[in-house]
């Protein structure tokens, strides 16, 4: 249900505290989107250099990471048309100084080179050559930034070029016929309330409507509720010792309670979530170890249940 | 006594520095807690427009101004005291203006400059530079002896020390003036310049982001003109407070690679900028049992049924794997450390109110191991 949405708009924007997985969770939805036979492009903003290829054996998925200066050069190469004078802006001081520092610009470019991306035709067809296109915008705080930056350019600027891009970008964002914004979080405190704080903020300041929420790292109950109960009554009584196989009790006994601990927590946040906010909510598990793309694959699965 | 409750004794500003997600604010929090505890009057200043130290305050809001924490239960012993404010950009920038604007008329002719007006909101770069500019004033509080400062979360820890030198070089309009002024000056916008380049410059700015744009712009670069000096003595003034041996940079990482790729990058950086580093915090450890109690431990047992005992060995032994393989990450990180390195345990409990907060302060004080 939830994918089939998701898979319907032809610009998804994925965001969330860092260190949510919002990666993650977009690279899953382009396996599950691939996996429907779509030509899927991910983008990601200026990712660190030591990022997995995790998609390069996904033959629909294409991924490109957008460097916000090349963006903005390529901006200006192809609005001044005339190389050598392109050139010669790139190279001037007055543009460093301003072009490339000037707050929000960046921003304006990245954002206009996104959505540009879901209409750009291959190279000897009328079809754009991707499906759908997946963005892995920016942690919340400047997520949020980033996608306030059209409202506050065409405020700023509503002459002129610029402040046609902002509009015209405003407008594909709002689209939600095309556009859908998904929101990450996984069962923590912080990046529950920073979530909804985001569900919020991108209704009242964006005029977005997210299309999906998505609580990622749920863990599982352990155990049974009758070994719950066990492990609760050896922590009382102070269990100590080892097991036949040499284990210390009372150290597994606080892995157990940790373990218990997640799991009572991936379900009261994702209770919280379903109180808190109308936005559909998936739930995908937690991986122990390194995310592969086998680890991939599953996670598309849990998405195509949701 | 560790190296990182040296610096909590003895600095006077303390930057927390880290990917976002690694739980720089809960640490920060942590550390300030910490330091009140061993006597010092701290300030600890959240820059996050999430104000997600609100949250691990146990604080419904935080606003722009100090507030002290109720420590007196929690510390009852503490001479010290800890107060908690968040950052708010917006007015930060525009009381610097108020400040430092060289006349009534242009504080005002800036303040309602719409272009003034978008990049002091929460605009991406802004945040960092005030942050910079907010750590300045706060060091200068004689209220406080310590400032503890958590940083907003970059997609690079690194564009935090960046920050003073982009909006510098934004701001300094010595190359934007000599195109911008004359037609500002000559009271109305034409296109006419003296040098060819400018000339080009100016086109091309028109052709992208239009006249009334260019208008906006060049009054906030009149208006703005007495004040760009002072912008450069303080980002001199915040550059110096952070080389100066009574600051310390905190690095908190988790143990995943990518985050601790990041802390070892950012370590180096400080070294090349010679600003003093004080201590990694790896987050969310999982931590070996040691040898000698796992020798205690054997024999004697209580009695588990079966199938839990089952169970507990598995889970024990995921954890142990998750500890020895966290180890192997951070090898690289404590060679660097020199024992300047706290690794603090997944907990049991989420940190979200000044017990649970208390109680990592706690666990800051080690294991500080190598």
């Amino acid at each position: 249900m939830l994918l089939e949405d998701l898979l319907q708009r032809r610009l998804l924007l994925l965001t969330g505290k860092g260190g949510v997985g919002k990666s993650v969770v977009g690279q899953a939805i382009a396996v599950a989107a691939a996996a429907e036979g779509k030509r899927v492009l991910f983008v990601e903003i200026d990712a660190p250099d030591q990022a997995e290829p995790l998609l390069d054996g996904f033959a629909d998925i294409t991924t490109v990471d957008l460097k916000p200066q090349a963006v903005m050069d390529e901006y200006v190469r192809r609005k001044v048309r005339i190389d050598l004078i392109a050139r010669r802006i790139v190279e001037s001081p007055v543009y460093h100084r301003f072009f490339s520092a000037a707050p929000g610009l960046k921003e304006l470019m990245i954002l206009g080179k996104i959505v540009d991306s879901v209409e750009e035709k291959g190279r000897w067809s009328r079809r754009p050559q991707f499906d759908l296109v997946i963005a892995d915008l920016p942690a919340t705080g400047h997520g949020l930034s980033l996608l306030k930056v059209p409202s506050a350019a065409s405020a700023a600027i509503p002459v002129g070029p610029v402040g046609r891009q902002a509009r015209w970008i405003q407008k594909a964002l709002r689209d939600r016929q095309r556009t859908g914004l998904v929101v990450v979080a996984i069962p923590e405190e912080m990046a529950v309330v920073e979530a909804l704080e985001f569900d919020q903020s991108a209704r009242d300041d964006v005029g977005m409507v997210p299309l999906a929420f998505v609580l990622n790292a749920c863990h599982e109950r352990p155990m049974s509720a009758t070994q719950e109960a066990e492990v609760l009554r050896l922590s009382r009584d102070a269990a100590a010792g080892a097991l036949d196989d040499g284990t210390p009790i009372a150290e597994a006994l606080v892995a157990a309670r940790r373990g218990l601990r997640q799991a009572r927590l991936s379900r009261f946040y994702e209770r919280r979530v379903r109180r808190g906010v109308a936005t559909p909510l998936a739930t995908l598990p937690f991986v122990a170890g390194p995310i592969d793309a086998a680890a991939l694959r599953m996670l598309a699965g849990k998405l195509a249940e949701a | 006594m560790t190296p990182l409750d040296r610096a909590l004794r003895d600095r006077r500003v303390l930057v927390v520095c880290g990917p976002g997600g690694v739980g720089k604010t809960t640490v920060s929090a942590a550390l300030a807690l910490r330091a009140a505890g061993l006597g010092r009057h701290v300030l600890v200043c959240t820059i996050d427009p999430s104000r997600r130290l609100a949250t691990s305050l146990g604080l419904k809001t935080l606003g722009d101004k100090p507030r002290p924490l109720p420590l007196a239960k929690l510390l009852p012993h503490a001479k010290g005291s800890c107060a908690a404010m968040t950052l708010d950009t917006k007015r930060t920038f525009d009381a610097i203006v108020e400040r430092h604007a060289a006349s009534p008329e242009a504080r005002r002719r800036i303040l309602d400059n719409r272009f003034y007006q978008q990049i002091s909101a929460a605009l991406s770069g802004s945040h960092e530079y005030m942050a910079m500019e907010k750590l300045l004033e706060l060091s200068r509080d004689d209220r406080y002896d310590l400032v503890v400062l958590d940083t907003p979360p970059t997609r690079h820890a690194l564009d935090f020390l960046e920050a003073p030198d982009r909006m510098l070089s934004f701001l300094d309009s010595s190359v934007l003036r000599y195109f911008l002024k004359p037609y500002f000056a000559a009271g109305r916008l034409t296109l006419k310049v003296a040098s060819r380049t400018g000339a080009l410059a100016l086109e091309i700015a028109d052709k992208a982001l239009g006249l009334q744009f260019l208008g906006d712009l060049s009054e906030f670069f009149l208006a703005f003109d007495g004040m760009y000096d002072g912008f450069k003595v303080r980002a001199a003034a915040v550059f110096e407070l952070l080389r100066d041996p009574s600051t310390g940079f905190v690095l908190v990482s988790t143990p995943a690679s990518q985050s601790l790729q990041e802390s070892v990058f950012f370590h180096d950086r400080l070294s090349v900028r010679d600003m003093p580093f004080v201590s990694f915090v790896v987050n969310r450890s999982h931590l070996e049992r040691p040898r000698t109690a796992r020798r205690r431990a054997a024999g004697g047992s209580a009695r588990v049924t079966p199938g839990l005992a089952r169970l507990l060995s598995e889970i024990y032994a995921t954890d142990q794997r998750l500890a020895r393989q966290e180890r192997a990450a951070i090898a690289r990180l404590a060679t660097l450390a020199k024992g300047r390195l706290v690794r603090l345990p997944e907990l049991e409990s989420d940190v979200h109110d000044l017990k649970s907060l208390a109680a990592v302060a706690e666990l800051l004080a080690g294991p500080a191991n190598a």
